[in-house]
């Protein structure tokens, strides 16, 4: 049974340059009757589900739905799975979409983890960005979510923008140290294909740092959230102890989840499902009671073992030897051994990880192994 | 009855029609009905119909009714279309008394024209001027008669003005080939001499040969012999193509067939060779019969080292088919276990590599292509070099091969073609004019210079009006040196070359930046280097890759970011490990796409 359960809510204030999530601008009309249907799809899945562990709604900027909307999603999840006694409710919320009153309501309602959207303490780098809110706005969201009692919050941050500098890093970093979350995402900014940034990129509009600042960078947010206290458990994902994200967990771990809403995805069984991204589609189909699934893959056994890997070393755990053998029938040690050697893995305690320097060629590390094993 | 017998070719250069018309006179002749023809129907292989050339001969009977009233029968005998093959198109003329020459009516004479006139003309064939595409606008058949007579000199008077895809001419060439091209000769009642002119393996039937009988009769449960090898055969069928194969009783004194007699190689039933009766042989062979030898030497080997005894059996049985190419292992300390193999030209390599990664689904690495050098070394000793790693270090002397290369172009394109030329170090020998706006140069240049590009190259500086044709001529001293090339220090033996000591400078630093651009960047800096013995001419670096990472991958992310980097693996895996150095197939050519 299934223990992990994933909202999408594809609405946005505005979207961002560098974004290629799929959003569409609010329209509360659209908005509540899309809300109506994620309910509705939510009985024809709740079959395939066991008590649940997390339930995410992430988006998309799913504050900018009403308060109440979303309170009667989350009534509506109650109502219909069994939760665990500590299970995680994790909601994005992003700067200048929710205050105060907003916050304690949905604490109320059961939502224990806020996920903000951060990204920089830096106007100029938000004005860039594409971002609705300011520094200001940042300190207030950050305070509202305090003040509702919520125990759980988590930020995210950017590095790699165009313009920044290690030192305007460095701030950003003492910053986030500063007001003390539970968990903090670091991630580099990527432009994707087809995304306002990507063009500006290629027509030599915006650039980014160069390669060894970027790398200079994401080794400082390793250093010094380190030395304040939190755990470096993935790639780009940091914890204070006890509070890594566990949702985000189960899908390096290769759990199963199921994904509600358009543009959703889904892990059953073997199938990666998708939904439909077109919300209106979406909605007609659901409203048939039946499920708006644009694709389903079955994940071959070879597969599989190339997604155990490819997410199994993002943890800094990293794969565990016997797990693997006996899971997957993979010998990992003699596949690795060139790249221990290299000083890119590094094997103890009966897990194989990546390196401080095999960390930032994860790639490369990764597809070596997938060669290795012949796979 | 040899009387009613014609024995004819077609002889064109490429792409001015000769498939076409071949398919009209099969259609005509009633051999093949349009319903059941495809088009180029004597063109079988697949890669032959794809790159639009005719690689191997064939051979096809024709029945016609000619105006006399009288029955005939016409052999038509394929020729291959590159100069790759010119021995074997040599012994598919050498089968006939006559051939079609056929000559674009909008292009006129080209450079294969004239080359393919002048072997017909050295086995005295009667040769039938056709000038094929009259039907389109842009034809002149006027200029192009006068061409053929000022150019190969042949009288064109009379020529045919046909137009193969329209049908037009059909019939009159038809009668031409009956009233002009001679009865053979020869007599049934003389011990059997027949010529061996094609002969490909078939996995049912073993090696089947194609003949054109001089004298005596061939015929089922006959001991024949080959004469070159002396090995004795026992015929199990003999049989005309119509196009399809039909069994006959015995094919006798000027007929053309084809004998199964349970030969197991293609290697026994070479080209040129004579077939006899081994009871009562014949006491001379035909003239003519040599031994080809490959002209040009690349390194094979597998991708993936698991490969090579794949490799190894494909060798062997493509070999079972074509018997000029050869194959003899080799080691590369860079590539490993791999094969030498000897082509007859660059055709001929492109087409078996094809062949190997298509037909037996391997994945191969080439290395630049050489020509043979002869090598006379320290202590006197004549050697040949068809491979610059065993080039031996003081030697007395290097000679290298030479051709004689013929080429049509028009007056505007001459300045770019001559600067070609002189590029390719080549020698001029002729100058002339050809019609009012043409001109016609012949050149003597290194075969190593025009293994690689040259062809393209005349094509695009001539807008595709240029024309070429290529013999060989013999040796010829040459001041060559050894230019290596070096990744992180090491020597790769495989992309060695040997090169004309005026060029090694530029060479060495043109191939050290194509290298740069195609070598990937990985988690090492790789330095690439040119030298000359112990002189490095050349420097470039790969920068070491330093940062190769997916920044999010969550629920949505997974299916994607896993295909990314099984497509990074794929990449990877067709590459070849040089030490620790990953080195794309491509590099392995990239020394040859400098100029």
């Amino acid at each position: 049974m299934i223990q992990y359960l994933y909202i999408h809510i594809p609405f946005c204030a505005r979207k961002c340059i560098y974004c290629d999530f799929f959003s569409i601008p609010y329209d509360e009309g659209l908005a509540l009757g899309y809300i109506t249907t994620v309910v509705q799809e939510l009985d024809l899945r709740k079959e395939a589900a066991g008590e649940l562990k997390t339930v995410y709604i992430g988006g998309g900027t799913p504050t900018t739905v009403p308060t109440l909307s979303l309170i009667r999603l989350i009534k509506k999840i109650k109502d219909s799975f069994a939760l665990s006694p500590d299970v995680e409710i994790t909601i994005e919320a992003n700067p200048g979409t929710i205050d105060q009153k907003k916050a304690r309501a949905l604490s109320d309602a059961g939502v224990n983890r806020f996920s903000v959207g951060v990204q920089s303490f830096n106007d100029y780098e938000l004005k860039l960005l594409g971002r609705i809110h300011s520094f200001e706005d940042v300190i207030k969201t950050i305070a509202a979510v305090r003040y509702a009692d919520v125990g759980n919050v988590s930020i995210d941050l950017m590095y790699g923008i165009p313009g920044q500098t290690m030192d305007g890093w460095r701030h950003n970093v003492e910053m986030a140290v500063e007001l003390s979350p539970e968990h903090i995402s670091a991630y580099e900014l990527t432009p994707e294909k087809g995304t306002p940034l990507y063009e500006a990129m290629s027509r030599g509009e915006l650039e980014k740092p160069p390669e060894e600042v970027i790398l200079e960078m994401y080794y400082h947010a390793i250093d010094r959230f380190g030395e304040s206290g939190y755990r470096h458990y993935e790639i780009s994902n940091f914890g204070k102890p006890g509070f890594e994200c566990r949702h985000n967990l189960n899908y390096w771990n290769r759990g199963q989840y199921i994904g509600l809403g358009a543009g959703a995805h889904s892990f059953i069984g073997d199938r990666r499902m998708r939904n439909t991204d077109d919300v209106k589609r979406y909605i007609e189909i659901v409203k048939t009671d039946s499920l708006a699934i644009d694709e389903s893959v079955e994940i071959s056994c070879e597969e599989a073992i190339r997604e155990s890997i490819l997410l199994g070393l993002r943890r800094t755990e990293g794969l565990n030897i016997r797990g693997c053998r006996e899971d997957l029938g993979i010998d990992l040690e003699p596949a690795a051994r060139e790249l221990i050697a290299k000083r890119l893995l590094e094997s103890s305690g009966g897990y194989l990880r990546l390196t401080r320097e095999g960390i930032v060629v994860s790639n490369t590390v990764i597809t070596e192994l997938f060669q290795k094993l012949t796979l | 009855m040899p009387k009613n017998i014609r024995n004819f070719s077609i002889i064109a250069h490429i792409d001015h029609g000769k498939s076409t018309l071949a398919d009209r006179l099969l259609e005509y002749t009633g051999a093949l009905s349009s319903r059941e023809m495809m088009e180029q129907v004597l063109d079988s292989m697949d890669l032959e119909r794809e790159r639009g050339i005719t690689i191997k001969a064939h051979a096809v009977r024709l029945n016609y009714a000619a105006e006399d009233g009288q029955e005939y029968v016409l052999n038509l005998i394929d020729t291959p279309g590159h100069v790759d093959f010119s021995y074997e198109v040599s012994r598919s003329l050498a089968s006939c008394e006559g051939a079609l020459l056929i000559v674009d009516a909008t292009q006129g004479v080209e450079a294969q024209t004239v080359a393919n006139t002048y072997l017909a003309m050295e086995h005295n064939l009667e040769i039938i001027p056709v000038i094929n595409k009259i039907d389109l606008p842009a034809s002149e058949p006027e200029r192009v008669k006068e061409q053929i007579e000022d150019i190969v000199g042949i009288e064109s008077s009379d020529a045919i003005l046909a137009s193969a895809k329209e049908g037009i001419g059909t019939r009159e060439i038809l009668e031409a080939i009956v009233r002009k091209i001679p009865p053979p000769g020869g007599d049934a009642a003389n011990p059997l001499k027949a010529l061996l002119f094609d002969s490909w393996f078939d996995n049912y039937q073993g090696v089947i040969v194609l003949v054109r009988v001089f004298d005596g009769t061939v015929s089922s449960g006959m001991k024949i012999r080959i004469m070159s090898s002396g090995k004795d055969f026992d015929v199990s069928q003999v049989g005309i193509f119509t196009p399809k194969m039909q069994p006959v009783e015995e094919l006798s004194a000027g007929e053309v067939g084809y004998i199964i007699g349970g030969i197991k190689s293609v290697s026994d039933t070479k080209i040129g060779d004579t077939i006899t009766d081994a009871h009562r042989p014949a006491a001379e062979p035909c003239p003519g019969y040599k031994e080809i030898k490959p002209m040009v030497f690349s390194g094979l080997y597998p991708t993936e080292t698991h490969q090579y005894e794949g490799l190894k059996d494909a060798l062997e049985k493509l070999r079972l088919n074509d018997s000029s190419f050869s194959h003899e292992p080799e080691t590369s300390t860079a590539l490993g276990f791999g094969f030498r193999c000897g082509f007859l030209g660059l055709l001929h390599m492109e087409i078996i590599k094809e062949r190997l990664e298509r037909e037996f689904g391997l994945s191969l690495i080439s290395t630049a292509p050489t020509v043979i050098y002869r090598v006379t070394d320290a202590k006197g000793n004549v050697i040949f070099v068809d491979n610059p790693t065993t080039l031996p270090a003081g030697f007395l002397m290097i000679e290298e091969p030479f051709v004689k290369v013929t080429i049509f172009v028009p007056q505007s394109y001459i300045g770019s073609i001559l600067d070609l030329c002189q590029e390719k170090r080549g020698t001029q020998k002729e100058f002339a004019y050809v019609g009012k706006d043409r001109l016609m140069v012949v050149y003597e240049i290194p075969l190593n210079e025009i293994l690689w590009d040259f062809y393209d190259r005349l094509k695009s500086l001539s807008k595709g009006y240029a024309s070429m044709d290529y013999e060989f001529v013999g040796y010829i001293e040459s001041d060559l040196i050894r230019l290596d090339i070096l990744l992180n220090g090491e020597p790769v033996d495989a992309l060695s070359l040997i090169v004309h000591r005026d060029k090694a400078y530029y060479k060495g630093r043109q191939i050290a930046e194509k290298l740069r651009e195609v070598i990937p960047r990985q988690l090492y800096e790789v330095v690439i280097q040119a030298a000359i013995g112990s002189k490095i001419i050349a420097r470039e670096s790969v920068k070491a890759l330093r940062k190769d990472v997916l920044a999010k991958c969550y629920g949505g992310d997974i299916t994607r970011k896993r295909k990314l980097l099984e497509k990074q693996k794929e990449g990877k895996r067709r590459m070849k490990q040089v030490g620790r150095i990953e080195v794309p197939q491509e590099a392995f050519l990239s020394v040859l796409k400098v100029k």
